[in-house]
């Protein structure tokens, strides 16, 4: 799919005519206007970042000059250390988002890989009804759930607490699918010859099918995280005390209660966004695969 | 002996799904039961009494004009999906072979998808501002005398949001354009060449027709992934000015939490599971017929 540069550009054997010679770098100086033109709407996209970046170092005064200040004259601290630091600190939503979403990752990941496992490699009496009710609850939209929901956990006493986002959080029908489908395309012969030796599914489960699984996971455990992390429709829904708030409704209420200091807010929305691409830096190969994949296949 | 063979085999398949249907069931399937009940209610988080009213629900909603605004900025909303895609498709195409840099080009474009919504919510609202705002100043930059309002006037905060919402999700529907570009045989598009095909017509005549399938596929889960979307909307404007950004989900969850109004909530919400369902089965048709594969 990707070719290296070098082998587009590879110099033409002897026996090539010149007109082939003077098309190859026809199709090299298409290609070095493409990028340009390609990064310069690439550059476009991210503008809004860089601009909040460097907007979270200005002085209030250079905030709207125009033409844009991109390097602020002089580097203000003040904005972050103010996010960083106070009541309602950055430091507690993110132990907060870090707690609920690593948990609900790590519970999704797992609950999903044992569902779909049964769902893609056992025979059982139901399966495929039992399938189909998984698929319409795709369907269903959070709207519909929020109230009765909202109900519920009010009703045992979790509304207003981690658990009410880390709960439901451990459980993602997407997960199954996507897991399903690939423990799917491992050949059958595979655990065929483990049944031969006596082992049994849990068995094959865990040492072989896990095991091999590992690219699937990972590429559900990082999707996961990034929605727990970025999910701010729950935590609206079922959080109010401000030591509980996640960094989406830590982002909010510091824009609420600075709302004209422009410099904090970006600083505050600079610390919202950064830990996400981090994450995406580190795991981009697993994201683009398994956005790619869940979509197209799905 | 196959008898018992295939009872322990069931016994295991529900070990291995019980787990999950546990919680599927506790978070999925009776909060949607529930919701649909609630939906023939007047109940009222905190009143006294709640009563069955039968239909009173959907009958308020189709009387309420501000149903049938919420239905028209849904629709609005909407129109930024098959923005969204023709620039993803450019993008994608450009991007798939005849470039340099492919890789972090890719990342930068897909950027946006994975950041906080709310944070860049905050970001645009100040992107956006009217008077002295970045966007504006580059409008009247190259002498546009009265640009528009935005996210303060009525009349734009609709399209304002939709420019976010293109943003956002390009790098998602670039993504999977890639995917699909990535499956067309090459010597499909060598053969056009040979043809004498310009870039243009190859791209119109066989690279569009061969992913439509995935435009298909990206028209409809893009239309039902937009219309559940609330939090970028609530984080910026709140629905306002006046109510020029209430779409459909947003407008449930104001009913449900700032009303309480949760049994007119409920009849609304499905009202919303209906139009998904409409797109759904579009898409399970679509599989069949509308798209060649």
């Amino acid at each position: 799919m990707e070719k290296p540069i070098a082998t587009n550009a590879k110099p033409t054997a002897p026996h090539v005519p010149k007109g082939k010679v003077r098309m190859e770098s026809l199709t090299q100086i298409r290609k070095i206007i493409l990028t340009i033109l390609m990064s310069g709407f690439a550059l476009l996209m991210i503008m809004p970042f860089i601009w909040m970046i460097s907007t979270s170092f200005k002085s209030p005064a250079d905030v709207f000059t125009y033409p844009i200040q991109w390097i602020p004259s002089s580097l203000n601290w003040e904005h972050h250390i103010k996010v960083w630091s106070g009541a309602d600190t950055f430091a507690t939503y993110y132990l907060n988002s870090l707690k609920i979403s690593l948990i609900s990752t790590i519970g999704a990941v797992f609950l999903s890989a044992f569902a779909a496992y049964g769902f893609a490699r056992i025979q059982f009496k139901g399966r495929e009804t039992l399938f189909l009710i998984y698929l319409s609850m795709m369907m269903v939209p959070p709207q519909v759930l929020f109230v009765p929901k909202f109900l519920m956990f009010e009703w045992v006493g979790i509304y207003n607490t981690h658990w009410a986002l880390i709960l439901p959080g451990m459980f993602t029908i997407f997960g199954v699918f996507m897991l399903r489908q690939f423990f799917l395309s491992v050949p059958s012969e595979i655990s065929e010859a483990a049944f031969i030796d006596g082992a049994g599914h849990l068995r094959i489960f865990f040492r072989l099918i896990l095991p091999l699984a590992k690219p699937a996971l990972a590429t559900l455990a990082i999707i996961d995280f990034s929605w727990h992390w970025n999910d701010y429709e729950n935590a609206l829904v079922f959080l109010i005390d401000k030591d509980l708030y996640t960094v989406p409704l830590g982002l909010q209420n510091f824009i609420l209660e600075n709302n004209v200091d422009y410099n904090g807010m970006m600083a505050a929305a600079t610390a919202g966004i950064i830990p996400m691409i981090i994450v995406f830096l580190v795991g981009q190969h697993y994201i683009i695969q398994g956005v790619a994949g869940s979509a197209v296949k799905g | 002996m196959h008898k018992s063979w295939m009872k322990r085999q069931s016994r295991l398949g529900y070990l291995f799904i019980g787990p999950n249907m546990i919680g599927v069931l506790l978070f999925f399937i009776i909060p949607a039961v529930y919701s649909f009940y609630l939906m023939f209610t007047d109940y009222k988080f905190m009143s006294p009494e709640t009563h069955f009213v039968g239909l009173d629900n959907i009958r308020r909603m189709l009387n309420d004009d501000l149903f049938g605004v919420a239905l028209r900025n849904t629709f609005v909303f909407l129109l930024a999906v098959p923005v969204s895609m023709g620039l993803a498709f450019i993008v994608a195409v450009a991007l798939n072979k005849s470039v340099y840099w492919q890789k972090t080009l890719r990342a930068l474009y897909f950027m946006p998808y994975i950041t906080s919504g709310v944070a860049i919510a905050f970001v645009w609202m100040l992107l956006f501002q009217p008077t002295s705002g970045p966007i504006n100043g580059f409008l009247r930059g190259i002498g546009i005398a009265n640009p528009p309002g935005w996210l303060s006037t009525t009349e734009w905060s609709m399209y304002a949001i939709d420019i976010i919402w293109i943003w956002f999700m390009l790098g998602y529907n670039m993504i999977i354009y890639l995917a699909a570009l990535q499956e067309i045989p090459e010597e499909l598009v060598e053969a056009a060449k040979i043809d004498g095909a310009r870039p243009w017509q190859t791209i119109r005549q066989v690279i569009w027709p061969l992913v439509s399938p995935t435009t298909f596929l990206l028209l409809i889960t893009g239309l039902i992934m937009t219309i559940k979307n609330f939090g970028i909307i609530q984080a910026i404007t709140q629905g306002g000015p006046g109510n020029s950004t209430t779409v459909l989900s947003l407008f449930i969850y104001q009913n449900a939490f700032r009303y309480y109004e949760m049994g007119y909530a409920a009849a609304i919400s499905w009202a919303l599971f209906a139009i998904i369902m409409v797109f759904t089965v579009m898409q399970w048709l679509g599989q069949k017929r509308w798209v060649h594969y």
